[in-house]
């Protein structure tokens, strides 16, 4: 019976990868002038997968003999990767149909990946944990590296790939370490052991884990990879590269700091904090001086990572259960809310990369508001949001990231936070001073128009407005799934 | 909550207006002047219910109280006492005029210009409004964009300059305030109190001195960047200068309010101990934007620049009569606030005519308009006597409330403020005798025949602002008396406040 459970408590992912078999099947039988179709039934494959969420919702079990654990944390963290999915998946088309990628493969690899996010999400054992990690990011290489005849595409994804193999390998190192001492891999028995009990081997596993962990989520000093792979990446795919594995990345990193060394939270504090301020901080002033819209949004993406740092720091300083509750609390707001604003706008930069010469300049968007009023006032929401400007979503979750600082006790932090914020302000707001205050170029970039990604987008944006004004809703599912943590 | 929500009407009208806009083509000039304008007169017809705002009653009125995001205690709660509802009606008069001015002016994306200018409305009405900090707080951002796009996109050559300008050094206060405002309510809920951010629940607690006084700052720096203060004032120049005429009216007339606004609202009875202790530096401060801005004011070459600067200086005066915590002082402030909305909005407004004529600001190229524009000379007259504060007219009495306060706070401070409004008059009247009076420029000869005085479009955008200027100047008595008990619950809150020492940060 119990085996029956299981399989019922894994149902979202026996279902992606069902998906994963029916994409690639289909794609070799089917004519060439029906390949759009992939995109619908991948769609429709996630939000089954989705539906099959709903049924794990609540459900709070191990599986699989304390390897894998179903957990509201891990279902949440789950529909946010089946959100950035689905975006991805209708935002691809019309950017890769230009280019002739294959659609096919590019819907297959995006499901494995998505399929690892889920394992490392619902990893309660360190094995599960690094297979999941590996699941994640072996397809985010191949995405990178998707457009073959492109050599930045190539670049990018060598790039990521060596750097990003060498980052697995010290996370790995740093789990043999932790193995070494604790005898144990399952996070739970690990929490156990190392209660109280802080010892120079263990500093050297945290250390080892902390690097490799904060390389994949790419805060500095570990983020050199990021603008190269982002801007080598087909555009959409960048989109989803900055959104996806950072999701998957902080799943990891909140099983294996909050929970496997939660009891030592003090120690890895001080570390965290120096990251966290250094990474918001590093990214912006670098973002500040790029003329490259991907590139821009590249380096802001590292800023965005600094700023949900600091919901993990919070939890670390946390006095109480309840604060510490609430910086995981503000760390998965974040997480929601940043996928849903950033891969769409990567997406409205790919769609003005229709001429595949153009690069995503600044100049590119140059007076888009006349071209194209409803893309330019839809990223203008999103840039707006980005920068955290009320009533939107990316406003709430700065709200939420400060008020968890300041109620751990990192009143400072929130002040750096918002300093940085305004500092992004500056550089958020030149594209909207390029799109709404200076007139086309004589030969402005044609804008790709495919339907999906005109739904998507309006989906987007819609959902970034309305979860800025309620975000009850979210923040309901929010506070069940931090609970399952404590 | 009974009958009507008529705030949540007011406030939410342009937005409606907006929403109209969305399905109306862009070519449709008219259609769409017509609906900004109808939102705005429909706000402002419904904003004269607050004249029925009782003076004897309780202190906020028409309250509407909704749970909004209940994790966090923040709740839809809406109020006016007697400050917020002459803001209110401020607010909405002259965003009906600046839009019904904007009529010829705007040629170009009518549609997005509308729609900023009724969003704007929403934000700033929401403002005077909100008795929710939270919900206070999300206002005042909304009605920072409107303008960013305002200025930039339909402003003068260097717009993109002055507006960036603008957003930055209005964002890092606002979002500091913010930090302040987790942090006033996080303290209040850790002593063991429901968290909320109901500012009339927050109000009554006491904070610990160092919370107070870090607070205060962080609201010190979004308001006086608004107000402005010297020196955070270097903004405002430059985003007049640039701004069309309807966003300088707007600019001028109520957002500067806010800053005014936010200071009684919120630093004043919210942190009440920090602020008297820090009330000697910002009556200092205040009597620096006095001074500065009207020396500056006096060597300005271009008509617009010079109001901006007229600005910083009346400004000043607010800011001293809020913090010299006394009746005269306070209830001189708020209609200071009043008045110099009124007063300069039509300065701006009058600037713009004859902007709209001969492209051109600059005082030295003009001259001898008096011949050709006998009636607007006249109304510009009227004007700038009241922003001197001539006695009759609404300037006066703000002023001398304010210069009274300030002489039962410190004679000498007084005695400084009221030299200032000799060199008021030094600037304005020379300015006013340069334009009008002396020999036409070789430039204006060149506009000369086309010149023409006041249309009929322009005599209904300034008549309720002439007619409020000298009602106000000469019958100030409604004012004052709405305004009084607010005033009165002021004062009760910093009456013996002060702070016993700085504790260490955190």
């Amino acid at each position: 019976m119990d085996y029956v459970n299981d399989l019922v408590a894994v149902l979202p992912e026996l279902v992606l990868t069902g998906l994963v078999l029916t994409i690639i099947t289909i794609d070799l039988f089917m004519p060439r002038r029906a390949k759009w179709m992939l995109t619908p039934i991948t769609v429709i494959g996630l939000l089954i997968a989705g539906c099959a969420l709903v049924v794990v919702w609540g459900m709070n079990r191990d599986v699989y003999a304390g390897f894998y654990v179903v957990d509201d944390l891990s279902v949440f963290i789950k529909g946010a990767t089946i959100v950035t999915g689905i975006l991805s998946t209708l935002f691809a088309p019309g950017y890769l149909s230009v280019r002739r990628i294959p659609l096919g493969e590019f819907n297959t690899i995006l499901v494995a990946a998505l399929i690892g996010m889920f394992v490392l999400a619902s990893s309660s054992d360190l094995i599960t944990l690094f297979l999941g990690l590996e699941l994640m990011t072996m397809p985010a290489y191949m995405l990178t590296g998707l457009h073959k005849t492109d050599r930045y595409s190539n670049e990018g994804g060598l790039k990521y790939f060596l750097l990003g193999s060498f980052a697995s390998a010290i996370v790995l190192f740093g789990i043999s370490w932790t193995f070494g001492l604790t005898g144990t891999t399952n996070i739970g028995e690990i929490a156990a052991s190392v209660s109280g009990q802080m010892s120079g081997g263990l500093l050297v596993a945290m250390a080892f884990l902390t690097v490799g962990a904060t390389f994949k989520i790419a805060a500095v000093p570990f983020h050199y990879w990021t603008p190269d792979a982002y801007q080598g990446a087909p555009t959409p795919i960048a989109g989803f590269l900055s959104v996806g594995p950072k999701i998957g990345a902080f799943a990891l990193l909140i099983r294996v700091f909050a929970e496997a060394f939660g009891p030592l939270r003090a120690d890895w504090l001080g570390v965290f904090l120096v990251l966290t301020v250094l990474t918001m901080t590093v990214g912006n002033v670098v973002a500040l001086i790029q003329v490259n819209v991907k590139r821009m949004l590249a380096y802001s993406s590292i800023a965005h990572t600094g700023y949900i740092m600091a919901g993990l720091a919070a939890f670390a300083n946390a006095d109480d259960q309840r604060v510490a509750q609430q910086g995981i609390q503000s760390v998965l707001f974040y997480l929601f809310g940043y996928a849903l604003m950033n891969i769409a706008a990567f997406a409205v930069v790919a769609m003005l990369q229709r001429d595949t010469r153009r690069f995503g300049g600044l100049n590119s968007f140059a007076g888009l508001a006349s071209r194209a009023p409803g893309r330019a006032a839809a990223m203008g929401i999103l840039l707006l949001s980005l920068t955290g400007i009320p009533p939107t979503v990316g406003f709430f979750a700065k709200l939420y990231v400060l008020l968890a600082s300041v109620e751990a006790g990192l009143g400072w932090l929130a002040v750096i936070i918002v300093l940085n914020a305004a500092l992004a302000a500056f550089y958020y707001l030149r594209v909207i001073v390029y799109m709404y205050m200076r007139d086309a170029e004589d030969d402005p970039a044609p804008l790709e128009r495919s339907a999906s990604g005109s739904i998507a987008l309006v989906v987007a944006v819609v959902a970034v407005v309305v979860f800025g004004i309620f975000p009850g809703a979210i923040l309901g599912l929010i506070e069940v799934s931090a609970a399952s943590l404590f | 909550m009974d009958g009507l929500p008529i705030l949540s009407l007011i406030v939410f009208t342009p937005v409606v207006g907006v929403l109209a806009l969305i399905f109306v083509p862009g070519g449709a000039h008219r259609l769409i002047r017509w609906i900004a304008l109808g939102a705005a007169l429909v706000s402002l017809a419904l904003s004269l219910v607050l004249l029925g705002y009782s003076t004897n009653g309780a202190e906020f009125q028409f309250r509407e109280d909704l749970p909004w995001i209940s994790a966090f205690g923040m709740r839809y709660t809406l109020g006016v006492d007697g400050i917020s509802a002459v803001l209110v009606l401020l607010t909405t008069l002259l965003s009906a005029v600046a839009i019904f001015y904007s009529w010829i002016p705007i040629r170009m994306r009518v549609k997005e210009y509308y729609a900023a200018m009724l969003l704007l409305m929403t934000g700033m009405l929401g403002v005077f409004v909100a008795l929710d900090l939270f919900l206070f707080y999300v206002f005042w951002e909304i009605s920072l964009f409107p303008m960013y796009m305002i200025i930039g996109i339909w402003g003068g050559p260097r717009r993109v300059y002055a507006t960036v300008k603008f957003v930055i050094y209005t964002l890092v206060g606002s979002l500091l305030m913010l930090v302040a405002i987790l942090a006033v309510a996080i303290a209040h809920a850790s002593a063991g109190n429901d968290f909320t951010f109901s500012y009339e629940v927050l109000r009554g607690y006491a904070y610990a001195d160092s919370l107070q006084a870090l607070a205060f700052i962080a609201f010190f720096l979004a308001f006086a960047v608004k107000v402005p203060m010297w020196p955070l004032h270097t903004w405002l120049p430059d985003a007049h200068v640039e701004a069309p005429t309807a966003g300088s009216i707007i600019l001028a007339g109520v957002m500067l309010k806010l800053g005014g606004y936010g200071f009684l609202r919120f630093s004043l009875p919210l942190l009440p101990d920090a602020a008297v202790s820090f009330a000697p530096i910002i009556i200092g401060l205040a009597l620096i934007a006095i001074i500065y801005g009207a020396l500056v004011a006096m060597v300005q070459p271009d008509m617009k620049k010079l109001v901006a600067y007229s600005s910083v200086s009346h400004m000043g005066f607010v800011m001293l009569g809020a913090f010299v915590l006394n009746e005269q002082g306070l209830q001189g402030a708020v209609f200071q606030m009043i008045s110099h909305g009124i007063t300069t909005g039509a300065l701006f407004l009058l600037v713009g005519v004859v902007y709209e004529q001969t492209h051109d600001r600059q005082i030295a190229h003009m001259g001898g308009l008096n011949a050709r524009m006998p009636r607007f000379a006249a109304i510009f007259g009227l004007f700038t006597f009241a922003s001197i504060g001539l006695p009759g007219l609404s300037g006066f009495v703000g002023e001398f409330l304010v210069i009274l306060g300030a002489f039962r706070h410190n004679g000498w401070v007084a005695a400084i403020a009221m030299l200032v409004v000799i060199a008021s008059a030094v600037y304005m009247l020379w300015m006013f005798q340069r334009v009008f009076f002396t020999v036409p420029s070789d430039w204006m000869r060149l506009w000369w025949p086309s010149l023409r005085d006041l249309d009929r479009a322009e005599w209904i955008a300034l008549a309720p602002l002439i007619v409020l200027v000298v009602a106000l100047g000469v019958y100030p008595g409604p004012v004052l008396e709405m305004i009084a008990a607010p005033v009165d619950r002021i004062i009760d809150a910093v009456n013996g406040a002060g702070m016993t020492g700085l504790g260490p940060l955190w």
